[in-house]
């Protein structure tokens, strides 16, 4: 698998009004994706994600570091980067009174297509985006989940090799936000498209993202896959065993894989590393001291409990 | 320049421009009703003040001329500004586009539109106030137009420049500085009545050079000896210039983060 993306030591700061002092945003972040994943940046407004990812689209410049995107210098080489990746944000904004099919064929242009093939790129994300039934429609009179599907169909116009998503289902009703996650998950599965994107929706990345990184306050405090942000931050599944008539004499604590235990009642509130791998063997464990176990509930480690671990 | 596909990417601007024209019914104001509103009342004004025919031309082609550069350059100062109201500049600059893309595709409706308007005004003022158009023939007549869309340009692109640097707040200024820029350059009076100081300011405004330079087929006296090599020479210097400074100024808002601004 090739890079996708090497970022090195990002760093940018904004100054408040002519005279007022500079507001860093970012602070050496420090990033680096594989081709063909979909890869998620998480954190609280403010964090520096949609500066990060305006750098790597070429909408700005670092101040410090420097970043590679797709082989290509992000300063020096932005023009030829600009043909070869795309962007995607949320509160789609295109000009209002241009119908939608005008839209695409506007920025189909502006990435030299032209003629049948521009006609054809067109027609197909029309027809991939379900816009044909409203393609002679304008702008402003679509609705906000047209606007973010056609937004979706701009930034595929020029086949990109990566697209960068900011925040692409926020302010979108439930259903439709499924249906665009869907659409994301197939073109990244389909094409291998090296996907970046950023959301406040936990749920959204985890249904997504192979991978995510955590910024907080311009600095990226963490990253990796579930399990290994969950390992790293020793959360854990949580496990509950309901006994018929109390836990027993078993040291919960000393069982392999557990990582906390809290007895209350009926009940013992145990924490694993993996679910999935420790409930048989608890279980024959509690079997062995004659407790009876006469409910069980197991909850895996989300990401909001990641989050939540790595913003406190 | 690499065709076809730089052709497309100016075609984009050109064309979105167009549409945008078309279905906006006070594009069509600007381009009959207020001209048309110009030609009457100056040309009426005229005939009240009983002005000599000479005159009579020398104002009129004050008033054709402001309004044919108004329009020729409003294309090019709205090509960013469309983007601007529409909030989408970030996705127009994250294409892979040049300035010189942006200039010649909105500039090329400009051109048309100014050039619809000077006739306009031109027939207008053959028909009711008897101004003779024809009489600098074809070759005065292409090289005014020149001159004329050469000053459009340049306003247009003073404008793309402040629009780039602080966003919508610059148009009230863009259109203080198109106006002064006309104010200065004699439209309806000879430069010779501008107070000293300012009557040095016209030196440097090209289209000074392009207004002498017309009249002298009514019998208007030249002030220079060469004003087509002034007028143009100081239009490409300056256009040569405002290149530059609206190259710097993207550059810039790349810099401060004024296209994710200007697109929130």
């Amino acid at each position: 698998m090739h890079t996708a993306i090497i970022a090195q030591g990002i760093g940018k700061s904004f100054r408040t009004g002519f005279f007022g002092p500079r507001k860093e945003v970012l602070r050496g972040v420090d990033l680096e994706v594989g081709g063909g994943a979909i890869f998620g940046i998480l954190g609280p407004n403010g964090a520096g994600k949609t500066t990060f990812i305006s750098i790597l689209a070429t909408l700005l410049r670092p101040d410090t570091g420097q970043a590679r995107v797709l082989g290509l210098d992000v300063v020096k080489d932005a023009g030829r980067l600009r043909e070869r990746v795309n962007l995607a944000a949320s509160g789609a904004h295109f000009l209002w009174c241009l119908t939608v099919e005008e839209n695409l064929r506007f920025y189909g242009r502006l990435y030299g297509l032209g003629g049948r093939a521009l006609a054809s790129k067109v027609g197909e994300l029309l027809e991939l985006f379900e816009l044909l039934p409203h393609r002679r429609v304008t702008f402003e009179r679509l609705s906000t989940g047209l606007k973010q599907r056609l937004a979706l169909a701009k930034a595929l116009i020029n086949t990109p090799e990566l697209l960068f998503l900011d925040e692409p289902t926020s302010g979108l009703d439930p259903e439709m936000a499924q249906h665009l996650r869907g659409e994301i998950q197939r073109l990244n599965r389909e094409t291998g498209l090296t996907i970046l994107l950023t959301t406040h929706n936990l749920r959204e990345a985890e249904m997504l993202c192979g991978e995510v990184a955590f910024l907080k306050d311009g600095r990226l405090v963490a990253r990796g896959t579930m399990p290994e942000l969950q390992a790293r931050l020793g959360l854990g599944d949580h496990l509950s065993l309901f006994f018929a008539d109390g836990p027993g004499p078993l040291d919960y604590g000393r069982l392999p894989g557990v990582l906390t235990n809290k007895i209350e009642g009926n009940r013992v509130d145990l924490m694993v590393d993996r679910a999935e791998e420790r409930l048989a063997p608890i279980l024959a464990a509690v079997a062995r001291m004659e407790s009876r176990v006469i409910r069980v509930r197991v909850r895996e480690v989300d990401l909001a409990e990641i989050y939540h671990e790595i913003t406190q | 320049m690499k065709l076809p596909s730089d052709f497309y990417k100016i075609w984009a601007f050109a064309a979105r421009s167009a549409l945008v024209n078309r279905r906006n019914v006070f594009a069509i104001f600007e381009m009959l009703f207020w001209p048309g509103v110009a030609i009457f009342s100056v040309g009426l004004l005229t005939r009240f003040l009983k002005l000599d025919p000479e005159t009579v031309t020398f104002i009129l082609i004050g008033a054709v001329s402001m309004n044919t550069i108004q329009i020729a350059q409003l294309d090019l100062s709205y090509a960013l500004l469309y983007s601007v109201w529409a909030k989408s500049l970030k996705h127009e600059f994250m294409a892979p586009v040049r300035l010189t893309h942006i200039l010649v595709g909105s500039g090329l409706v400009g051109l048309i539109r100014g050039f619809m308007v000077f006739v306009v005004m031109g027939l207008l003022s053959m028909w009711l106030f008897d101004m003779d158009l024809s009489r600098p023939g074809a070759d005065g007549l292409m090289i005014f137009m020149a001159g004329m869309f050469l000053n459009a340009a340049i306003i247009g692109a003073v404008v793309l420049a402040l629009v780039l640097r602080f966003g919508q707040r610059a148009e009230v200024a863009a259109w203080a500085f198109s106006y002064l820029m006309l104010l200065l350059c004699g439209l309806y009076y000879p430069v010779s009545v501008l107070p000293p100081g300012v009557r040095e300011l016209a030196q440097i405004i090209p289209l000074t050079y392009f207004l002498e330079y017309f009249r002298h087929f009514y019998g208007f006296p030249l002030h220079s000896a060469h004003p087509l090599i002034y007028g143009f020479s100081q239009s490409v210097v300056y256009l040569c210039l405002c290149y530059a400074l609206v190259q710097y100024t993207l550059k810039s808002a790349r810099q401060r983060g004024t296209l994710l601004r200007l697109s929130e």
